[in-house]
């Protein structure tokens, strides 16, 4: 009857096996082994260890670097950063890897490397496999370099991705995630280039570019470093459908048909379940942690295996890409189906939300009786946009049916018939 | 028949589901979270909260409930205000979050979405008798029958909860809600026995003979202490029998004795409180509160002193009674009172009533309630165990340990008149060294 006993959590990517799919993304939550050591206490299954450089130009990072972004009264619903590469020496981080590896070979390590030319990746990757790396990845995606060649420069230069990939393949015998870049049209032909440089899976998403705030008094975007801003990688809840799309969109790729490490927004086992079903095989994890902390993976364990078990769902690689395979182009809808909002007045309070925006933004079909302050619903209407139940406070009060195939919605009238008839115009035909 | 007058109040309605995540969203979230420093029964507030807030609503019910079987009723009833929510950080930017009411609000969440959290382990092959099943009885039993103890638990009355079926107000704290926690017990294969007292060494020799391993003795404080001077005329009740009574379908004698009268109630602590609103809401005309010392001295929580005051009842502060007014026929008249004024402090670090000389007054009415607490029932234990002045059992801090082999008692019986949560820490502590003397034996 045990919660814990009766539910497998590990997963199995290019060959590694990992106790659980949660893993610290290459970030500061992944800079030292005393921090690292720190997770896995927790129960991280593994980490991609903080981008490792060559030493060659010393990295010094921006101060401040990051900026939150809050929304209401929501902290942190996106982060914001100008982060750099790790700082630390190279022998440094490789003794932390090495600690790691003797003191938790049960964990994986994922070292994520950078390089500015063929020579500089072979030379990473080489220096990272022989100090314990389980895998490497790859990092194409870094969104703040000005370097060209280097960071998401490479992710946006397709055949930089592959070039690189075909080194660092020839220079180690372990396993190679390509780490791709959100900041693109379409991520899978990115994905494809890896491919055909022999990567062995991909991960996605890194940060996406943006500006989160701006200030007033002086006019700098947020973080501001000493009276400048950049446009810099945003990260955290707010980016999260960005990332299942990508995650999705490749996991659906036939030609692509390699593993996924999903990242992007993740926080709560919510949250990794959606990756997991939109196809994703391990998931890490940032900008949460630097919200919560590393405890953040005991509620991603004890929520997802609870979900299992109430599910009837023993492994958790059955449910890898379950929602894939039901993802369509909007142009596959059945149309001929349709249906409108209910209302459960017995719940209603009386806020009038409902009536508020289906008047300034639906289909104008909730009548308002000032009366028992209560909306009254005209079913010919209703555009099932479902806005009122994004905003009304109940629970349960709206909901959603479909209506027989004979029922017609009413058309929106014209606020004067006689201007009808004053419309003069050829009807548009194809030539 | 009861009178249409007489309202007896709903339980109040908790925080719904999204108004628990709302006020959970408050949270700081502390580092180490002093809330979880301040529960008796070791319930971890900064666990569950943080659970709820990253969506792992199934993992906080957990929390709650494998730390306290009664983790709804301690939402409930608790005095939060001076127990996990006194040190909350929150209220170094604004006020506490309110932990009782998130936490009885997963606990009924719990019950709405249909999780058991808690998990049947397999049975060791031993059983415990409890005796009781109060808050410190049902907190015993849970903790053993977890570990894969068969327990029997033997209660008095007809029905299970003791204290929180029969010693509250049914507008605190109801059958149904009860009936839920009950559930989780029976869940658990904890057996619940009515009707049938167990008593003193006898009761206890017959319990080890019938091959129970141990006996946890709950049997709580069931006697109103009377006010000195002897038997008092008809008209007065004790607080156990009036709230007892309160709590039975048919309240016809409770409702006979204060309807449309004027009455007194005498004490100061939240039991008074509870009788002064009951008699109130049986219909009675006037309730006063009658207080030796002042208002600042009162046992009561707080909140419960100004929810009495707003309900309408009349506080009659440094009054002491000072006997019984009878008519020719010798029926209860009025109660009979002297005032006071503070003096120095007592030994509980509280100024302390000195009568008036020539002060005394009646007060006219026609029911009076004692409740100045209570102590053991005619139960006698000391033929079982040592016991102190107050018939209370004797036992070691933090395992409830008494001076008979494999009896062990918690409670209000050996800690005195106390919180549910309290009651719930020394069934747990119990069950804990049970456990204990259980593994050595098998070994």
């Amino acid at each position: 009857m045990s919660t814990k006993a009766t539910v497998d959590l590990s997963v199995q990517m290019c060959g590694i096996r990992f106790n659980n799919p949660f893993l610290l993304s290459s970030s500061p939550v992944s800079n030292c082994a005393e921090m690292i050591e720190r997770a896995y206490e927790h129960g991280w299954a593994g980490v991609c260890y903080k981008t490792l450089n060559s030493d060659r130009v010393e990295i010094i990072h921006p101060s401040p670097r990051m900026n939150g972004y809050d929304y209401e009264g929501k902290r942190l619903v996106g982060l914001q950063n100008v982060e750099m590469t790790s700082d630390r020496p190279l022998r440094h981080n490789l003794a932390d890897i090495l600690y790691l590896k003797k003191k938790y070979p049960d964990r994986k390590i994922i070292v994520s490397i950078m390089g500015f030319s063929n020579d500089e990746w072979a030379f990473l990757a080489k220096a990272s496999a022989d100090h314990g790396a389980d895998m490497l990845e790859l990092n194409f995606s870094c969104p703040h370099m000005s370097v060209e060649g280097s960071g998401y420069k490479v992710g946006q230069s397709f055949h930089l991705i592959e070039k690189f990939t075909t080194t660092v393949k020839r220079a180690v015998g372990i396993p190679v995630l390509a780490k791709l870049t959100p900041n693109i049209t379409d991520m899978t032909e990115a994905a494809v280039y890896a491919k055909n440089g022999g990567a062995d899976g991909v991960s996605a998403i890194n940060t996406v570019r943006g500006i989160s705030e701006i200030g007033f008094d002086d006019f700098v975007a947020r973080p501001n470093v000493f009276g400048r801003g950049a446009v810099s990688g945003l990260s955290g809840p707010a980016v999260k459908p960005i990332g299942l799309r990508f995650v999705a969109e490749m996991a659906q790729c036939k030609e692509l048909g390699l593993p996924i490490s999903g990242m992007g927004g993740i926080e709560t086992w919510v949250d990794s379940l959606e990756y997991l079903l939109a196809g994703a095989t391990t998931l890490q994890v940032t900008t949460g942690i630097i919200h919560y902390g590393y405890r953040i993976v005991e509620d991603m364990i004890e929520g997802l295996s609870d979900w299992m078990i109430a599910r009837g769902v023993g492994k958790l690689t059955e449910v890898i890409g379950k929602a894939v395979q039901n993802l369509h182009e909007t142009g596959e809808f059945d149309l001929q189906r349709q249906g409108i909002a209910t209302y459960d007045l017995d719940k209603c309070v009386g806020c009038g939300q409902c009536h508020i925006v289906c008047h300034d933004a639906g289909g104008q079909a909730l009548r308002w009786d000032s009366a028992t302050r209560r909306p009254e619903l005209i079913e010919g209407k209703c555009l099932s946009c479902m806005i009122c139940s994004f905003v009304c406070p109940v629970p349960g009060l709206i909901g959603f049916t479909e209506k027989p195939k004979d029922w017609k919605r009413l058309p929106t009238p014209v606020m004067d018939e006689a201007e009808v008839a004053r419309v003069r115009f050829e009807p548009f035909t194809l030539a | 028949m009861i009178a249409d007058s007489m309202h007896m109040p709903k339980m109040p309605k908790g925080l719904s589901f999204p108004e628990a995540v709302l006020e959970a969203d408050r949270c700081l979230l502390c580092h180490d979270a002093p809330c979880s420093k301040g529960c008796p029964a070791d319930t971890d507030p900064g666990a569950f909260i943080r659970k709820l807030r990253l969506k792992n609503v199934t993992g906080a019910i957990r929390t709650i409930k494998k730390s306290n079987i009664l983790g709804g009723a301690c939402g409930v009833l608790c005095p939060t205000a001076r127990l996990c929510e006194k040190e909350c950080s929150a209220t170094g930017i604004g006020q506490a979050i309110r932990i009782g009411a998130i936490q009885r609000a997963l606990v009924e969440h719990s019950w709405a979405i249909g999780f058991q959290a808690l998990e049947k382990a397999p049975s060791r092959g031993q059983k415990v008798a409890v005796v009781g099943s109060g808050p410190a009885g049902l907190a015993c039993a849970a903790e053993l029958a977890q570990a894969g103890v068969q327990v029997t638990v033997f209660e008095e009355r007809a029905e299970a909860g003791g204290v929180i079926r029969y010693g509250v107000p049914s507008y605190r704290f109801d059958e149904a809600f009860l009936a839920h926690e009950l559930a989780d017990l029976a869940f658990l294969g904890v057996e619940i026995i009515c009707n049938t007292r167990i008593e003193g060494a006898e009761g206890a020799g017959k319990l080890l003979a019938q091959g129970y391993k141990a006996i946890f003795l709950a049997p709580g404080l069931w006697k109103a202490i009377e006010l000195p001077g002897g038997k008092a005329p008809a008209g007065v009740e004790g607080s156990v029998a009036f709230l007892a009574g309160s709590r039975q379908k048919d309240r016809g004698e409770q409702a006979r004795l204060v309807e449309g009268r004027d009455v007194a109630v005498i004490g100061g602590g939240s039991v008074a409180i509870d009788c002064a609103e009951t008699a109130k809401h049986l219909g009675a005309r006037d309730v006063y509160l009658v207080y030796r010392r002042s208002f600042a001295e009162m046992p009561a929580e707080p909140e419960e002193s100004f929810s009495a005051l707003r309900e309408g009842i009349h506080f009659l502060v440094l009054n002491t009674p000072a006997g019984y007014a009878t008519d020719a026929k010798g029926a209860l008249s009025g109660l009979r009172l002297r005032r006071c004024r503070l003096g120095a402090k007592d030994a509980s670090g509280r100024r302390s009533p000195e009568e008036l000389p020539g002060s005394d007054w009646t007060l006219e009415v026609g029911a009076v309630i004692e409740a100045i607490g209570n102590g053991p029932d005619s139960a006698n234990w000391s033929d079982l165990a040592h016991t102190d002045s107050r018939g209370l059992i004797v036992t070691e801090a933090g395992t409830g340990k008494t001076s008979a082999a494999s009896v062990y008692a918690g409670g209000d019986i050996s800690s005195g008149p106390g919180l549910v949560v309290e009651a719930v820490r020394d069934g747990k502590a119990a069950a804990r060294a049970i456990l204990e003397t259980l593994a050595g034996g098998t070994r």
